[in-house]
């Protein structure tokens, strides 16, 4: 029993962790897709420094996860009442257990489609050095891998959404 | 609203005839001039005709438009004028154009003095930079009171140089005795890696001496071409550095006063450009001994002009219609509600002479996707305010200002979605919603996202469709598409049925299986043996990829959640601080910062998305791409746009 003990964490501390999961994986994967994308821009910026703004949209295009787990772990913390003015609420460990498990989606799928879209965008950055013209078609690559941190966002978003204390 | 029809044209004329023909057909700039290669590898023509072209003419005008060009860049670099935001293209009258171009002699003069100043900028900044290495060169050494050319005394030689850190130089002096030679080691100076030394020995010992040190990691410094102590160098580069900089300052403010002439050089380069492309379309041009050819592609409802052009300088001209579906330059004309969505389809593709122009029909979703995408009426109406204002102080022009007046349409979109949604900075306001707050009911607005990608998708099918139909493809048509339609309002209208009638479901129920079987039947009416069954199933399974098609709407609604959301947390953040003077300057600066950063990454989010929601979704149902955009032989000037004179 007493290994057990170890995981006797309170409803309010799944809640708490699935908004830090959330806000975590889904901006790790944000910070190193943009990583990878603004090593790629600064070699054609080198190369051509007018095509600064347009390398810098294709960049910019893995940070969205970022902002959807935020997103996620900021509606978990107005779910649970802590950003409130009556304090958080009480939650059984099931109903934490629950939002553990909403902020899933997003924060794993966030992490690695952050990371895949910024290799992506990376490609679309040399496409851009070689043919600026093609902007809008690496900016649609990059938009191909997103489709699925939208999917998780939308999952996560109706599970919490559906959720009552 | 479509592609533009366009003409054949073949011409022969009189050489004596040829440059005033080219210079008018440049001005009215609706020909495209073809390349003639075809012909000329064609040995019955070959025999007749030789090409057109005068290389050592173009070759000039190039080298003087690169010098001009480069002049250009020096002044803009060093104009102390007021510099516009967005630099756009003057507009002249064609007077003013043949008035400030007509002297070349003084925009020649200015660009030789520009070029001229500015290699001597280039050559005083390697000056400055070669004496501020030497002052830090010598900058180690200033506590060194002898003079740095003095090698050696009566019987002694001297020997500069560097030692590192970790060396000590007793140790060093020590071994030096040990071997029996006579000689000091003076530090002069040390920073943090290296320290600066200078070994005194006896003549006869200096090989010795050089090599104890040269284990020791010793490195001479050679004093080249310097006489006198380190001070007295030095003040010597400050004082040269000093008389550098003055004429430095000196010339860029002279390159700063001539750049008040840049427009001079503006004219000249773009006069310059067309005297240059003139020659250049001679390469597309044949000739023979007395008369020359072209042939190419005219705007057909500007044939009449072409016409009067050639009547007047007598040349002998054909002009037909092309063939079905014959290559062809596209040049696409829409009306002033569909012409900035232009900008999405330009951006992905010129519609090949097969396909129709798809920006009519992809406006209407685009307006309505980005809106609801964004859903904030505040950031709505900045996006068409700041947008209505770029238009009115800048004289956009192609795809910068279609881009602007879409996201000034789009902006009006925003804020009817915004309105609906109660959507102003978010909830600062906490004005209550026209329709429903989407964060409250999500499931209605995916469904209702869901509907609206399923009518999208279903346009894209229809005008397939069409395309079909027009090319003769009628069984292609019913196969395809009116099968699909049948199964899909089927399967829809059936798992929805029983909550309309439940006659409805019967009937869709029937349609299912009447599209079901129809594709399965003639999925694979290409193929053949054992294909034709295969093909068909295969065929049935694309039902997936509608399923894919509609549920990649769904980004409709997370899009619109993101804005809304972070809207929120954004004004959380700001009411957190609390009451105060300071508490509500904090609460500004925290919504000024935080929605500028929503409503540009939403902004790029939302025109991302609603792009690739028609290039994958709909385009994918019936647009093709690949085309030649038309091209024409007009006067592609830089600085200056020269307006056409209403006749």
């Amino acid at each position: 029993m007493e290994s057990l003990t170890l995981f006797n964490f309170s409803g309010q501390f799944y809640a708490l962790l699935g908004a830090a999961l959330a806000a975590l994986l889904a901006g790790i994967g944000s910070a190193i897709g943009i990583g990878i994308a603004g090593e790629a821009a600064a070699g054609v910026v080198s190369e051509d420094p007018n095509k600064f703004g347009q390398v810098l949209v294709l960049q910019a295009l893995p940070g969205t996860q970022g902002i959807y787990g935020l997103l996620i772990a900021f509606i978990i913390l107005l779910k649970v009442g802590l950003l409130g003015g009556d304090g958080m609420v009480d939650i059984t460990v099931s109903q934490g257990a629950y939002i553990l498990a909403s902020a899933a989606p997003i924060g794993l799928v966030g992490i690695f489609s952050a990371i895949a879209q910024g290799k992506a965008a990376a490609a679309g950055i040399m496409l851009v050095g070689k043919k600026p013209s093609e902007l809008a078609k690496g900016m649609i690559f990059a938009a191909m891998v997103e489709t699925y941190a939208v999917l998780a966002l939308l999952i996560s978003f109706l599970m919490i959404n559906s959720i009552t204390f | 609203m479509a592609i533009v029809e366009m003409s054949k044209l073949s011409v022969i004329g009189l050489n004596d005839n040829k440059s005033d023909v080219l210079k008018e057909l440049m001005t009215l700039g609706v020909c495209e001039i073809s390349s003639q290669d075809e012909k000329l590898s064609d040995s019955e023509w070959a025999a007749l005709i030789k090409r057109d072209f005068d290389q050592s003419a173009g070759l000039s005008a190039d080298m003087k438009i690169s010098e001009v060009s480069s002049a250009l860049e020096v002044l803009d670099k060093y104009f102390t004028g007021k510099k516009p935001f967005i630099k756009c293209r003057k507009p002249v009258s064609e007077a003013e154009f043949e008035a400030k171009s007509s002297k070349p002699e003084e925009a020649e003069k200015l660009t030789a003095l520009v070029n001229e100043k500015y290699k001597k900028v280039l050559s005083l900044k390697a000056q400055k930079t070669s004496l501020l290495t030497e002052i830090a060169e010598l900058k180690p050494w200033l506590d060194y009171e002898f003079d740095l050319d003095m090698k050696e005394t009566k019987y002694s030689s001297i020997i500069h140089g560097t030692l590192p850190n970790s060396v000590s130089v007793t140790e060093v002096e020590s071994k030096i005795s040990q071997e029996g030679c006579g000689g000091v080691i003076n530090i002069v100076s040390k920073d943090d890696k290296i320290t600066y030394a200078v070994a005194v020995c006896l003549k006869q010992d200096k090989e010795n001496v050089l090599g104890i040190l040269r284990q020791e990691n010793f490195n001479p410094v050679y004093f080249a071409d310097i006489a006198g102590t380190a001070k007295e160098n030095t003040d010597i580069c400050n004082g040269r550095l000093q008389e550098v900089e003055k004429d430095l300052s000196d010339i860029e403010a002279e390159i700063g006063r001539l750049s008040q002439n840049i427009e001079v050089l503006e004219f000249y380069y773009d006069d310059l450009i067309i005297e240059r492309d003139r020659y250049k379309i001679l390469t597309n041009i044949l000739r023979t001994e007395k008369t020359f050819y072209f042939d190419g592609w005219v705007i057909k409802s500007a044939v009449e002009n072409v016409k009067s052009v050639l009547d007047k300088y007598n040349c002998y001209y054909e002009v037909t219609e092309p063939e079905k579906g014959e290559e062809m330059p596209i040049l696409l004309k829409q009306n002033s509600l569909t012409e900035p969505f232009q900008a999405i389809t330009d951006l992905y593709s010129t519609p090949s002479v097969n396909d129709i122009d798809p920006t009519p029909f992809l406006a209407p979703f685009y307006f309505i996707f980005f809106g609801l995408m964004l859903s904030d009426a505040a950031y709505g109406l900045i996006l068409s305010v700041g947008s209505f204002i770029l238009l009115k102080h800048y004289r956009l022009e192609g795809m910068m200002k279609r881009l602007v007046k879409m996201f000034m349409f789009c902006g009006i979109s925003t804020f009817f979605w915004g309105v609906l949604f109660g959507g102003w900075f978010g909830d600062m306001f906490g004005i209550s919603p026209a329709w429903f707050n989407p964060v409250e009911e999500p499931m209605t607005l995916l469904v209702f996202s869901l509907i609206l990608g399923g009518i999208h998708i279903f346009v894209g099918m229809g005008l397939k469709a069409y395309i079909l139909l027009r090319n003769g493809q009628a069984i292609d048509a019913i196969c395809d598409i009116f099968l699909w339609y049948l199964l899909l309002i089927g399967i829809v209208v059936f798992a929805l049925g029983s909550r309309i009638a439940p006659i409805a479901t019967e009937i869709d129920k029937w349609m299912s299986i009447i599209g079901a079987v129809g594709i399965v039947l003639t999925g694979g009416r290409s193929k053949k043996g054992v294909g034709k069954i295969t093909g068909g199933l295969g065929s049935l399974y694309g039902i997936t990829s509608y399923l894919s098609d509609v549920l990649s709407y769904s980004r409709l609604l997370a899009l619109g959640l993101a804005t809304g959301v972070v809207s929120q947390v954004i004004n959380t953040l700001g009411k957190m601080v609390g009451g105060g003077v300071i508490g509500v300057i904090v609460m500004i600066v925290v919504f000024i910062i935080g929605h500028v950063f929503n409503l540009a990454i939403n902004t790029l989010g939302t025109f991302v998305h609603s792009s690739r929601l028609q290039y994958v979704e709909f385009f994918g149902k019936f647009f093709d791409g690949g085309g030649t955009p038309f091209n024409p032989f007009s006067r592609k000037t830089k600085y200056v746009e020269i307006l056409k004179e209403e006749k």
